[in-house]
């Protein structure tokens, strides 16, 4: 990983304790996936599925479906390089798979919510909420489509670009 | 003596920690001559350093080492905390200085005593900590500048019978002072500033420290364990430098400002047969009473564009709740404070997932925001401790970090996040969510200043009741918490004990 890469991970360990994820009862359901699990998840309708996952997880109306595509490859390759958290997404997608006799990718909106309220309790599903929470909500395109334009400093910040410029306010007496 | 001082020099003053307290104690000891040896883990960064990207900055100035337990949100660098503070610089009231006189006991666990000091006694070193910090509405420094988001909440305050609204008591520079410029409105303020508008040691107590000739800072240094001798007064500190090689610095006496989990483990880890349970722990109080203030944070989506990310992260307090109010259901009070958000905080403070978390981040531009902070009655069993097996990269025990919230700190907050409630629905807001904020980032009490030596483990002056030529110097000193922000106070109290241990050693009593 480079260096803006582990920097973001810690920041991520960080975020994912602040949120009351323990690390040591992720540690523990994730102890039960295999290599071979974090292997198969590459293929291509394991992350669709998760991608789908991550979309229902923080749904944003306009915002293009790649980008939840994008976040999943970037939580993918987290986990692949962190043992605390490799073969999350695996675990994740058995799981989700395991709920009923078919694939969860192929049940309706209101059948794939149905079985993430029902997981939303698992280990697996607060560590993934979060790394998707994360690599969603600091993402460029997200960004964009929401209008924030992150960095200001080189910009010399918003005192002379609309740091005060609220104008629908009531009148104070 | 001249800088750098030699390891066997014992008559330098060790600091440990260039923070807030630590910064502030060694630069006013070295302004009065008293040679000092400035201990800090972390490394010296410089404002070109500072990047408006959170987790990069987390990454450059974050305390990063194994902890059991409670989250905190420290940093390991030079200036501690004050690279990541917000500024918000209010005092602590007079009937908080008197907790226990004032709220009576609260029940079995806590463990409430009344400062062994008052707030007159601490208004003159007040008014030096916001002269030095240069606080805005102070002096003749103009109040912040009114952000879009400061503006919500004090029109939202107004519109709900709110009368004590101010954009003052910033430790932002307004406008260009003391050789540091004026805000520029960049946001950003929890990952350093980044053109030291804020006030941080890093650029302000640190290099005024060092043109002194009085002065050294020894950065990527871990302090591990405090030296005493046969008498049980301190003789010096050992650390690992970067490499890891241990050395001891002797020293005529030596102030602890690590923050509450360093300052704990510092203590309890240089435990001997003359003191079992750790320096200054008598009483076994180190540790114990560790409070972190009532947190609430509070977001709505307003019906037109805030764009809360512009200006400074927070400008500006209401203070209508600080007062003790019994009849709210709970004792002492809280303020309100402005604050924004970058899209991940947004979601994060929310929590959970689905369309009533994800409505935050996709209304960005329309997001206010506000903050309370409120009296968080210590307890017996709020408290860090060291893991009696686990140790660290330095072969350190990892401290375990124990916190609850106190049944006043919940209902203060369902109070507080009510109040924030009909604040922003007060102007039309669509959507609320308000709740708890578990940031960690205000720690107090756990070597606390009290009367009585069983009830603490310092005096008045910060000095252990045990050991007098041993010293705390940051928020773990508080007897309470009060509700305000703790920097301001951490500095004041940080200048009164500078004059105390200068005057000791006037009249060679130290």
């Amino acid at each position: 990983m480079n260096d803006k890469q582990t920097t973001r991970r810690r920041f991520l360990v960080a975020a994912l304790t602040f949120s009351g994820v323990a690390s040591g009862t992720l540690g523990i359901s994730l102890l039960r996936t295999s290599a071979a699990w974090a292997a198969s998840t590459e293929d291509s309708e394991d992350l669709a599925a998760m991608g789908r996952f991550a979309q229902l997880l923080f749904p944003h109306e306009g915002l293009p479906d790649n980008v939840y595509g994008e976040v999943i490859a970037e939580v993918l390759a987290t986990t692949a390089a962190d043992p605390a958290t490799q073969g999350i997404l695996s675990t994740a997608e058995q799981t989700l798979d395991a709920a009923q006799d078919r694939s969860w990718l192929e049940l309706d909106a209101a059948g794939q919510l149905a079985v993430m309220q029902k997981l939303e309790g698992e280990a697996f599903f607060a560590g993934i909420r979060e790394m998707v929470r994360f690599q969603l909500y600091y993402h460029p395109q997200f960004w964009k489509h929401i209008d924030y334009p992150g960095s200001s400093k080189e910009h010399g910040g918003y005192l002379h670009r609309g740091f005060d410029d609220i104008d629908w306010l009531p009148e104070q007496s | 003596m001249a800088e750098p001082y030699k390891l066997s020099d014992s008559s330098v003053v060790v600091v440990i920690g260039s923070g807030a307290g630590g910064g502030t104690l060694s630069n006013e000891l070295a302004q009065k001559g008293i040679d000092v040896v400035c201990l800090e883990a972390g490394s010296r960064l410089t404002l070109a350093d500072v990047v408006n990207d959170p987790p990069a900055m987390d990454g450059k100035m974050g305390w990063h080492d194994k902890r059991i337990g409670d989250m905190v949100w420290l940093c390991k660098t030079v200036g501690g905390t004050t690279m990541r503070w917000s500024g918000v610089t209010p005092r602590i009231q007079e009937h908080e200085f008197r907790a226990l006189s004032t709220y009576g006991q609260l029940d079995e666990d806590t463990t409430l005593i009344d400062w062994p000091l008052t707030l007159d006694e601490l208004l003159p070193y007040y008014e030096k900590a916001e002269d030095k910090m240069g606080v805005s509405g102070s002096g003749d420094i103009p109040p912040s500048a009114e952000t879009n988001n400061y503006k919500v909440m004090q029109a939202g305050a107004a519109r709900i019978g709110y009368k004590e609204v101010s954009s003052a008591r910033m430790a932002i520079n307004p406008v260009a002072r003391a050789g540091r410029p004026g805000c520029q409105q960049i946001g950003f303020c929890h990952s350093g500033c980044a053109i030291g508008a804020k006030w941080s040691t890093l650029y302000t107590e640190i290099p005024a420290a060092e043109l002194t000739g009085h002065f050294e800072l020894r950065t990527n240094t871990m302090a591990v364990r405090i030296n005493h001798d046969d008498k049980g007064r301190v003789t010096g500190v050992v650390y690992a430098d970067a490499d890891g090689s241990l050395h001891e610095q002797k020293a005529r006496a030596v102030a602890v400002a690590g923050n509450v989990v360093e300052t704990s483990r510092i203590l309890l880890n240089s435990d001997s047969s003359k003191f079992p349970h750790g320096l200054a722990n008598s009483s076994g109080q180190v540790g114990r009473n560790y409070m972190r203030h009532m947190f609430s944070a509070a977001l709505a989506v307003m019906p037109r564009p805030v764009n809360f990310h512009r200006g400074a992260r927070q400008t500006g307090v209401i203070y209508d709740e600080q007062y003790h109010k019994p009849e709210r259901g709970f004792a002492g009070g809280y303020e309100i404070q402005a604050i924004s958000a970058d899209p991940w905080n947004t979601s994060a403070w929310v929590g959970g997932w689905g369309p009533g978390n994800s409505v935050f981040p996709q209304n960005y531009t329309h997001v206010a925001g506000v903050f309370s902070t409120g009296e968080d009655p210590p307890q017996a069993s709020s408290r860090i401790s060291l893991h009696p097996t686990e140790r660290d990269v330095h072969g350190l025990p990892v401290p375990v970090i124990e916190y609850r919230d106190h049944a006043n700190s919940i209902a203060m907050r369902n109070h507080s996040v009510e109040m924030s409630r009909r604040l922003f629905e007060s102007l039309g807001a669509t959507e609320f969510w308000g709740g708890d904020a578990p940031v960690g980032c205000h720690n107090m009490g756990v070597a606390r200043m009290s009367t009585k030596p069983d009830d603490g483990v310092t005096n008045r002056w910060g000095q252990a009741h045990d050991i007098d030529n041993l010293f705390v110097s940051d928020g773990s000193t508080f007897s309470s918490s009060g509700a305000a922000n703790p920097t301001l106070t951490i500095v004041a109290l940080a200048i009164r004990q500078a004059d105390h241990i200068a005057e000791r050693m006037t009249q060679k009593s130290l």
